[in-house]
């Protein structure tokens, strides 16, 4: 007997492989890059320059990054409005992380959009109105000054704690949905290291956006490039 | 050793003379709910099916109007028929292992609620109907073909392993806890744990594993295993220890192999 598809099979599993192939590569890649603010301006600005020398950079803006996250967070709505929460009664582990998976993705939905009309675009009122994007160079400052904002620097740091546990938690119910973790102790073990991905995702963010107010960020700036100074660069002339 | 998830019993110390029993009415399928409380004398070893007894016997409310004797569902009263499940104190068990000393003593007050489950169409007070969970059981094929009546020797040898997990999926009763628990299943948008897990009882049989596509078929509809959410409760509430997730799980692989890939073996 042949198999058959479902459309609502083809969906789901699209929804769980677009989650983990574009996005969570993206999300990578995107704490890499925001991770170079550690080592300073200049730094940070090269690597948005990289970004912008990318070849096919608008092919991977649309079909790699804005129609799978499109797709994903609207039929992760769509999934979410089909949950029945039922944590008081069945104070579980696994129910409240199934809840939460859905609360970190309807508030990222809404977070995300304010990001991308934030610093993609630049049209956000009362924020910045030069988007980071095609601004490679002044973009550090761009950044800067408004995390230099606390509420708007709050609001970052919990988009980063949400993208970081839903991702990490995103791996191990793709591991699952996929029949790669099946018994209890797999799975167990895979949380432990999927919680631990999460943490240092959430650290590594963070310390990105205090970067942008203080070099180094939260670290000490040992760790980090130090500043050349300027006398050192230029041969002296006699 | 305690083979499921109930708590172990317990005693009260200092037994109340009288306790409350709070039940959930409705006079058929539809009809709008409503609560009575039953007041009745404390006794040792009640548990709700006899505690449903007693107030069947004088069905007068706590504040003394007269009204109809609740209706429920019972047969085994030893927990492995299923029929007599209920939500007792917003948690679904069988009201027949369910003591009143336990429930009293977890809820620490003196009145235990009675529901009925919410997924399954409420014929009547406690009772509902619980035919999906069979029209599942028909859509995943959960059953092994047979090509007559005649003598087909012996059957093949199944490893000790194998044997052992079909029989913790064949323990399922059909009692409905873990669709009730389940955040995803309800309005007939997801299969549901207890239909995929005969599936795979049928899958691992040798001779059952030659229908493995149509049961496969049967779990990639528009509500099919893909809707389970993750959330685990099911393997927590069963009380035959069904090992439920671990089968949704394995057919997962199943399908993951067989199915959304297996067009890459042709």
């Amino acid at each position: 007997m042949a198999v058959t598809y479902s459309r609502n099979f083809l969906l789901r599993k699209l929804h769980q492989l677009t989650g983990i192939v574009p996005l969570g590569l993206f999300f990578f890649a995107h704490m890499f890059t925001n991770a170079k603010a550690m080592n300073g301006e200049k730094v940070f600005e090269k690597a948005v320059q990289e970004i912008h020398d990318l070849p096919f950079l608008l092919f991977i803006e649309i079909f790699g990054i804005f129609l799978p996250l499109a797709f994903h967070s609207i039929y992760g709505i769509i999934i979410s409005s089909e949950a029945r929460p039922n944590v008081m009664s069945y104070n579980y582990g696994r129910n409240w992380f199934y809840l939460f998976q859905r609360i970190t993705g309807v508030f990222l939905f809404f977070f995300i959009i304010f990001h991308l009309l934030h610093y993609r675009f630049g049209l956000v009122p009362g924020l910045t109105d030069i988007a980071v994007a095609g601004n490679a160079v002044g973009s550090f400052q761009i950044v800067a000054n408004d995390l230099a904002i606390p509420w708007v620097l709050a609001i970052y740091i919990l988009g980063v704690a949400a993208t970081a546990w839903h991702l990490a938690y995103g791996f191990w119910l793709f591991a699952v949905d996929w029949g790669i973790l099946i018994g209890t102790n797999a799975q167990r073990y895979a949380l432990y290291g999927c919680a631990a991905l999460a943490f240092g995702l959430f650290a590594v963010g963070t310390n990105a956006a205090f970067s942008f107010l203080r070099p180094c960020g939260l670290l000490p700036a040992a760790l980090c490039e130090q500043p050349v100074k300027a006398s050192s660069s230029a041969p002296k002339s006699v | 050793m305690s083979t499921n998830g109930h708590i172990e019993k317990k005693r009260l110390e200092t037994p109340p003379a009288k306790f409350k029993l709070k039940i959930q009415r409705r006079e058929k399928e539809g009809a709008p709910v409503t609560w009575d409380t039953f007041e009745l004398p404390y006794r040792r070893n009640l548990n709700v099916i006899s505690a449903l007894m007693e107030v069947r016997k004088n069905p007068v409310t706590a504040d003394g109007r007269a009204t109809t004797p609740p209706v429920w569902d019972m047969s085994c009263l030893e927990q492995v028929c299923g029929i007599c499940t209920m939500v007792i104190d917003g948690r679904v068990r069988q009201s027949c292992s369910a003591l009143i000393d336990d429930l009293l003593i977890a809820s620490g007050s003196d009145t235990v609620t009675l529901q009925p489950m919410s997924k399954f169409p409420n014929v009547r007070d406690l009772k509902v109907d619980r035919t999906k969970m069979f029209d599942h059981l028909k859509q995943v094929h959960a059953w092994v073909e047979l090509d007559g009546s005649h003598s087909l020797g012996p059957g093949p040898a199944i490893s000790n392993e194998v044997a052992q997990e079909r029989y913790a999926l064949s323990r399922c009763m059909t009692c409905g806890c873990c669709l009730e628990a389940c955040p995803q299943y309800g309005d007939d948008n997801y299969i549901g744990p207890q239909a995929i897990a005969q599936a795979r009882l049928f899958n691992m049989h040798p001779v059952g594993k030659t229908d493995m596509d149509e049961r496969l078929n049967g779990l990639m509809g528009e509500d099919g295993i893909t809707n389970c959410g993750n959330a685990q409760n099911c393997v927590q509430v069963c009380p035959m220890s069904v090992p439920l997730t671990k089968a949704i799980y394995e057919t997962n692989r199943d399908i993951t192999v067989n199915a959304l890939f297996g067009w890459l073996k042709k």
